[in-house]
């Protein structure tokens, strides 16, 4: 019935009705997803921001505007729980995304695919593995006294035991290394994958001009994975920015030793679950937010920058 | 370099062969057996970790203190430090725990994703682009913002110390959405035309037509999900306190917080070793899988 009127009153009338039957299944079949998106993604982003504005020291808060922010930017421990966050977080993915690809580059160029295929799971490996997991087995590993296997190692050629995870001075590079052991699999499949993708003629060209391996490395391969470099740059600011378990776990909630293993998100879960400052806790998690968009932005930008030259 | 050597030394020349051709094949052979030292190297620092948990894990001569020095074999080789370890720690409970959890996240969050993706892609309603936009969008905010309002939220509903707090969250899996949609996109729209023609509803149609094509997506999504379950320590921690519901990670996590670090090497390695077991067993069988899963939602996002 109401489709004769519609084909009787033109393209109008077809716009102005709503919802056919296709619309609303369609619109039912995604319907657990959109309850979970507003649930658990939109409604916690706005509340946390409302949160943010107010004093909850107990069950009741009342408005305070900008306050929690002012109190979070002038924490003295706030900032040194960023700019730990930040050193880690900076180290680790310049030293992980240079080794990881220098490693893909090695097994891209091994001549066996078994060899390339053997080589990547093992290098994988440690991507499975749980940060509790990881942590605990580097806690023993670099364990402070000579017992330690790393410190052995090293008394074998005749240096004193280091205090891995107990020296202040070590601790945060420590906590590289670690992650680095975690999660340079992942780079480095990533890396492989785009490696595979580059197209073989420009390889074949430059040797036709002559160019050795090195070179075709440097002028070829390098240039034309630059986005890919750019995402794991992003991505790996954006995941180091939220370093937790493993600083949890090894320094505890005081970030020891001296702080120095106090991440920001170590910082915004022990003012909101043991200070029970959750509009303190909101405000400082807005806050890293905007760290890391901040972050992400410049890296995009900076990266802009060089296509134009 | 090697161009220049090759011209210099004075080789034998094999008859109606380039004269530079053994010495570049020497020089490859040098340079394959350097990269494969090199990788071998490598690999040993990413196996050893593993190799010395185990080896202190039956060593009940390092129950106390970590053995001097490292030994391959342990001195006092045992299996009794892994009923010590699930006599103080209760790893099978942790365990079963994680497994219900990870099922139920997987289930819910397989219907999630596959629901709207299928909707996305075929059913193309009104708004879908809107939903799909909005959707991908939700995937940029990072979990530590939203954790405090979704603990108090569970805290409002009373579903703190449940489960409800893993399964209703797992609706909420945009990227399985996006890889969902991605996959159906490649199917072809005349299996379902042909189907609505027929009479079969849009129910029929996704569960009889298209589900069963959707297998390499659905098991992407239950190895991803699982891993990410059985690897969570955050979200665990904030929303289970009852030590009978403890996951592994976080039956583990908080064994090893309460009794300090670097306590009881052998026990406690043996205690990790358990957690990692089903991880280790399931990579060995798909490693591929789990490599390719993996690689594939860090090119996507």
């Amino acid at each position: 019935m109401s489709a004769n009127v519609n084909a009787m009153s033109g393209r109008k009338q077809i716009r102005k009705r709503r919802w056919t039957r296709n619309d609303r299944i369609g619109f039912l079949f995604a319907t657990p997803m959109l309850l979970g998106i507003i649930s658990f993604s939109i409604y916690p982003i706005a509340a946390a921001l409302f949160m943010s504005f107010q004093q909850t020291n107990g069950i009741m808060g009342h408005w305070v505007g900008l306050h929690n922010y002012s109190i979070v930017l002038s924490d003295s421990v706030f900032w040194r729980s960023l700019s730990n966050t930040m050193f880690m977080g900076v180290l680790s993915v310049v030293s992980g995304i240079v080794v990881s690809f220098v490693l893909a580059s090695l097994i891209n160029s091994l001549p066996w695919t078994f060899g390339r295929n053997f080589f990547k799971s093992v290098y994988f490996l440690p991507n499975v593995v749980s940060a509790v997991a990881t942590s605990i087995l580097f806690s023993f590993l670099f364990y402070p006294g000579e017992e330690g296997l790393l410190n052995f190692l090293l008394g074998q050629i005749g240096l004193g035991p280091v205090g891995w995870f107990t020296d202040p001075t070590f601790s945060r590079f420590s906590i590289v290394l670690m992650s680095m052991w975690g999660a340079l699999g992942y780079n480095t499949i990533i890396f492989l994958a785009a490696l595979q993708s580059v197209p073989r003629d420009l390889y074949e060209a430059a040797e036709v001009d002559g160019a050795n391996g090195i070179r075709k490395w440097r002028y070829i391969t390098i240039p034309y994975l630059r986005p890919v470099f750019l995402f794991m740059v992003v991505m790996g600011t954006i995941g180091g920015m939220k370093r937790f378990t493993d600083v949890w776990l090894i320094g505890g909630t005081a970030g020891n030793p001296d702080g120095t293993l106090l991440t920001s998100v170590l910082y915004i879960y022990r003012t909101a679950f043991i200070g029970h400052q959750m509009g303190l806790a909101t405000a400082a998690s807005y806050l890293l937010f905007i760290v890391i968009l901040i972050l992400t932005v410049l890296i995009l930008r900076t990266n802009r920058r060089h296509d134009i030259d | 370099m090697a161009e220049h050597n090759s011209w210099n030394v004075n080789k034998p020349v094999r008859p109606g062969r380039s004269p530079r051709l053994p010495s570049k094949q020497r020089n490859q052979r040098m340079g394959r057996i350097f990269l494969v030292t090199v990788l071998s190297l490598g690999s040993l620092v990413m196996i050893v970790p593993f190799l010395w948990m185990l080896i202190t894990s039956f060593d009940w001569g390092a129950r106390l203190n970590i053995p001097f020095p490292p030994r391959l074999f342990p001195r006092q080789f045992s299996i009794r430090t892994y009923e010590v370890a699930f006599l103080n720690i209760d790893m099978l409970k942790y365990i079963l725990n994680s497994i219900i959890v990870a099922v139920g996240v997987i289930i819910v969050s397989l219907l999630s994703a596959l629901l709207s993706g299928y909707a996305l892609s075929k059913i193309r309603f009104r708004g879908a682009g809107v939903v799909l936009v909005v959707a991908l969008s939700t995937m940029m905010i990072p979990f530590e913002m939203t954790m405090i309002p979704q603990y108090l939220l569970f805290d409002k509903l009373r579903l703190l110390d449940s489960y409800w707090a893993f399964y209703l969250p797992a609706l909420n899996y945009a990227f399985g959405t996006f890889l969902a949609k991605q996959f159906i996109d490649q199917l072809p729209n005349t299996l379902r035309e042909a189907a609505i023609i027929d009479g079969a509803r849009e129910g029929t149609v996704f569960w009889r037509v298209y589900f069963p094509l959707c297998t390499p997506i659905v098991a992407t999504i239950i190895i991803l999900q699982f891993l990410g379950v059985w690897n969570d320590l955050l979200w665990p921690l904030l929303v289970l306190s009852d030590a009978g519901k403890y996951t592994i990670q976080l039956g583990l996590a908080m064994f090893t917080y309460n009794q300090g670090l670097n306590r009881m090497p052998a026990i406690i390695m043996a205690a990790t070793t358990v957690s990692l077991l089903p991880v280790l067993v399931l990579y060995l069988f798909l490693q591929r899988y789990i490599v390719e899963s993996i690689a594939l939602s860090g090119i996507k996002q």
